[in-house]
C-alpha cells in the first residue's frame, strides 16, 4: 500500500485508526483517543479530575461527592451508558465496532470518488473493492447522458455561436474544449456551466453554526475545531498535484465525515439538480430571499449532507401557538364573567 | 433511572402543565411556577438546606387564580410577582401576604409578563394584540397600551430593550426608555409608543421563545420547528451580518436498514421539535439554555456558536427554563409536550421541575478543558 502517497488516507489507515466509542471521533493513535475520553467522558464535572473509565468516574462521583452517574458524558444517545467498560479501544461491543468499520468504509468510498470526480485524476491501484466499482460504474453514465443534456441545453440557451452544439455528442462536441481529463472522470462534476438559476450559492459561513449535528448521528459533537462548513470548499486544486505531505491532514481534527462533505460540495450541485429533475421538482426560484440567515443555514445544511431526500417531521406545526390550542380545550377554557 | 444529586426534582410539583418559572431576584433558593391549575407555586430552600437528604424545595404556598395562569415573574424584589392569567387580567402578588391585585385588563388572554428592573416597568402581552406598560410603583398611573400589528407569543427584557415576538413572524423590538417616558407623561393625543426597530423573524415558523441577553448586546429567539436563532440589536450591517439561525432539538430516526451511517441510500426521518424555552445566563451573559420538545436541556455558547453541553433527556417535553439570579441553579419544568393534533391534552401526574445545580465551569464559556 502506498503509504499517504496522495495526502489522502486509504480505508486500511482510516479503519485502524483509534475511534471513540462514545462519540465515534477517529484519533492519530492510542495515546490521543485515551486522552480525550479522560477530558470529554470521564470528567468529573464537579471536580474536574479525570479518570479513566466510566466505572471509575461513577466510583469517583460515588466516593467523593456522594453523588450517582447515571451516564457518560457527551456521548451519542445510543452510548451514554455505563454498562459497557471503555478504555481507549478496548471494551468496545463487536456490533458496535462492526458498525463502525462500515461506515468508515462507506465514508471512504465515497470521498474518493467525489475527490475524482473533482479532480478527474484516475484512480490508483486500490479500486477492486465493490463500493468504489458501484459508485463509479452505475452512476456516472446517467450522471454523464444527463449532464450532456443538461450542457446542451444551456448551451443552446445561451449562445447561437454554437447552434448545432446540441446535437453533439457530449464527449466530443463540447463547445468549451474542456480538459479531457474531466471526460475521463466519472461525474465530470466540475463544469464551468453555472447550475440554472444558480440555486446553490456559496453560503456565508456565519449561517451555518458549527454544532448543527450532521443527521446521521443524533446529537453527536461535531469536531470542535471546525466552526463552520464553508460552503464551496475544494477538496483539491484542480489540475494541480495534491500537495506533497500535507501534515496538517491526519493529525487535525478532521475526520472522515469533514472529508466527505468537503468532497461532496463540489458534486452535489449538478448531483442535486439531477436528481430533482428526476423527481420533477422545479429547482427553487430565489434561495436567497432576503430573509435574513435561515435559507442559507438550510441550504448549506442539506448541501454538506449526504441525504438529499430526508423526511422531516415536526412535532408541532400549526399556524396557533400549542397554548393557543390548549386555551381552546374546555378543560383550560376561561368563561369570562358578564361584565369582565 | 435516579438523577444525579447535582439535579433535583422539586417535591410537590404543579398538578398540571407549566406555563413559566421565574427565580427570585434576591435569592436563588426562591423560585416561582405558573401552571395551567390556575395556581402559581411559590418554593423556597431549594438548596438542600441542612435536612435529610432528598428534602429538596419545599412549597411554601400557592396562589390560586380564576384561569390558568399563561406566565409570571418578579417585581422588584423577592416578594413581588406578577401573573398573566386566561382570564384576561394582569396581577400583581405580594407573596408574603398573599394579597393579589389586579393591575390591567385585557380583551383576550394575556400571554406573557415581564418585569423590568432598570425601568420599573411590568409589560404584559396578551392576545388580544397588545402590550400593556404598567408602573407597579406608581398604581394610580393606568397602563398604556401599545397596539401590536400581531398576537404577542413571547416578550424578553434587556437592560434597555423590550423584545417582542408575535404571530406572522414579526419581531418588534421596543426601548424601553421611551415606554417608560410615554407612560410617565400620558398625553391623550400623543402616538402610542413605535418601536424602536422592527424585524422580521429569522426563523421560518412560529416563533416559540425569546430571550433577551443580560449584556443588551442581542437576543436569541426559537421557533416551533427545531431552530434557534441569535441576533443583535445594533442594526448596523456588521452586527447584522453576525446573526446566525441553527438547527436543534431534533432527533433522527433512520429507517430499519440504519446503521445510522447516513450514506446515499439510508432516508432518516428527522423528528423536529419545538423549542419552548431559552433563557440567558446572567453572569456568563454569552451562556443560554435552551429546552426542547424532545426532553433535554442544551447549553450554547452564543458568541462562540457552541453547543456547551447537552443534559440527560427528561421524561417529558422542557416547557420552561429559569437561572437563578446568580447562575447557580437552573430550573427545567417538565410536562408533556402538546402537539399538533392533540385532541385532548394534561399534564397531570407527568408535570414536575427540576433543579440543577450548575458546576462551578458548568456555564463558562471556554476554558473548559477540551
Amino acid at each position: 500500500m502506498g503509504k499517504k502517497k496522495r495526502g489522502h488516507p486509504d480505508v486500511e489507515e482510516l479503519l485502524s485508526r483509534a475511534w471513540c466509542y462514545y462519540c465515534e471521533r477517529d484519533f492519530e493513535d492510542l495515546k490521543l483517543l485515551i486522552s480525550h475520553q479522560k477530558a470529554k467522558h470521564f470528567k468529573c464535572d464537579r471536580c474536574g479530575r479525570r479518570l479513566n473509565t466510566a466505572g471509575g468516574l461513577s466510583v469517583h462521583m460515588n466516593q467523593v461527592h456522594k453523588e450517582s452517574l447515571t451516564s457518560v458524558e457527551n456521548a451519542l444517545p445510543n452510548r451514554q451508558g455505563l454498562d459497557v467498560e471503555i478504555f481507549g479501544m478496548e471494551g468496545i461491543p463487536e456490533d458496535i465496532v462492526q458498525q463502525h468499520n462500515q461506515r468508515i468504509i462507506q465514508n471512504f468510498y465515497q470521498a474518493q470518488a467525489e475527490r475524482y470526480a473533482a479532480t478527474g485524476n484516475p484512480p490508483p491501484g486500490q479500486g477492486g473493492k465493490g463500493p468504489a466499482k458501484k459508485l463509479k460504474i452505475e452512476t456516472p453514465e446517467e450522471i454523464k447522458k444527463r449532464l450532456a443534456e443538461h450542457r446542451a441545453r444551456v448551451a443552446a440557451q445561451k449562445t447561437t455561436m454554437n447552434g448545432g452544439s446540441a446535437t453533439h455528442t457530449p464527449l466530443e462536441g463540447r463547445p468549451d474544449g474542456q480538459s479531457p481529463a474531466q471526460n475521463a472522470s466519472p461525474g465530470a462534476f466540475n463544469s464551468p456551466f453555472p447550475p440554472p438559476g444558480g440555486q446553490y450559492p456559496t453560503f456565508p459561513a456565519q449561517s451555518v453554526p458549527g454544532y448543527s449535528p450532521p443527521p446521521q448521528y443524533p446529537g453527536a459533537y461535531p469536531p470542535p475545531s471546525i466552526p463552520s462548513r464553508p460552503g464551496s470548499n475544494l477538496p483539491a486544486p484542480h489540475g494541480l498535484p495534491p500537495r506533497p505531505g500535507q501534515p496538517g491532514w491526519q493529525g487535525s481534527a478532521s475526520t472522515i465525515d469533514e472529508l466527505v462533505s468537503g468532497a461532496a460540495q463540489e458534486g452535489d450541485e449538478i448531483d442535486q439538480l439531477i436528481r430533482m429533475a428526476e423527481a420533477r421538482i422545479k429547482p427553487p426560484k430565489k434561495p436567497e430571499t432576503p430573509t435574513g440567515a435561515e435559507p442559507p443555514a438550510e441550504g448549506g445544511e442539506k448541501k454538506s449532507k449526504k441525504e438529499k431526500d430526508k423526511n422531516v417531521k415536526m412535532i408541532y406545526d400549526d399556524e396557533l401557538s400549542p397554548e393557543e390550542r390548549m386555551a381552546q380545550m374546555p378543560r383550560y377554557a376561561f368563561v369570562v364573567e358578564a361584565g369582565a | 433511572m435516579a438523577p444525579p444529586a447535582t439535579q433535583f426534582e422539586l417535591a410537590q410539583p404543579p398538578n398540571d402543565a407549566i406555563s413559566a418559572l421565574a427565580f427570585s431576584p434576591d435569592s436563588p433558593s426562591r423560585l416561582l411556577a405558573s401552571s395551567w391549575d390556575k395556581n402559581i407555586y411559590l418554593y423556597d430552600k431549594l438548596q438542600n438546606s441542612g435536612g435529610e437528604e432528598g428534602s429538596h424545595g419545599t412549597l411554601l404556598r400557592t396562589f390560586e387564580h380564576r384561569a390558568p395562569v399563561l406566565d409570571v415573574c418578579f417585581g422588584k424584589d423577592g416578594n413581588e410577582a406578577f401573573s398573566a392569567g386566561m382570564d384576561w387580567q394582569v396581577r400583581r402578588i405580594d407573596l408574603d401576604s398573599g394579597e393579589q391585585t389586579t393591575l390591567s385588563k385585557h380583551a383576550a388572554p394575556v400571554r406573557r409578563v415581564v418585569y423590568s428592573k432598570e425601568h420599573s416597568l411590568l409589560i404584559s402581552a396578551s392576545w388580544d394584540s397588545t402590550l400593556h406598560i404598567h408602573d407597579p410603583s406608581n398604581p394610580s398611573l393606568s397602563p398604556l397600551p401599545v397596539p401590536l400589528p400581531g398576537k404577542p407569543h413571547a416578550i424578553a427584557a434587556s437592560p434597555s430593550k423590550l423584545v417582542v415576538a408575535m404571530t406572522s413572524r414579526l419581531v418588534h423590538i421596543y426601548d424601553l426608555s421611551a415606554l417608560s417616558n410615554a407612560l410617565a407623561s400620558p398625553s391623550p393625543s400623543a402616538q402610542p409608543p413605535q418601536p424602536w426597530q422592527q424585524r422580521e423573524s429569522s426563523l421560518k415558523f412560529l416563533t416559540r421563545a425569546v430571550a433577551a441577553m443580560p449584556s443588551d448586546a442581542g437576543y436569541a429567539t426559537s421557533s416551533i420547528e427545531g431552530r434557534v436563532a441569535v441576533e443583535w440589536f445594533d442594526a448596523s450591517a456588521e452586527s447584522q451580518a453576525r446573526k446566525y439561525a441553527f438547527k436543534c432539538h431534533r432527533t433522527a430516526h433512520p429507517q430499519p436498514d440504519g446503521s445510522g451511517s447516513g450514506a446515499t441510500t439510508t432516508t432518516t426521518t428527522d423528528v423536529v421539535y419545538p423549542v419552548n424555552a431559552l433563557a440567558f445566563h446572567p453572569v456568563h451573559g454569552s451562556t443560554f439554555a435552551s429546552g426542547g420538545g424532545d426532553a433535554t436541556v442544551a447549553l450554547w455558547d452564543a458568541e462562540a456558536k457552541r453547543r456547551m453541553k447537552v443534559y440527560q433527556k427528561f421524561a417529558d417535553s422542557v416547557a420552561a427554563l429559569a437561572f437563578s439570579s446568580d447562575g447557580r441553579y437552573l430550573a427545567v419544568g417538565v410536562c408533556p409536550g402538546f402537539e399538533t393534533g392533540m385532541e385532548d391534552y394534561s399534564g397531570e401526574g407527568r408535570t414536575k421541575i427540576f433543579v440543577r445545580e450548575l458546576g462551578e465551569n458548568e456555564a463558562l464559556p471556554k476554558g473548559k478543558g477540551k
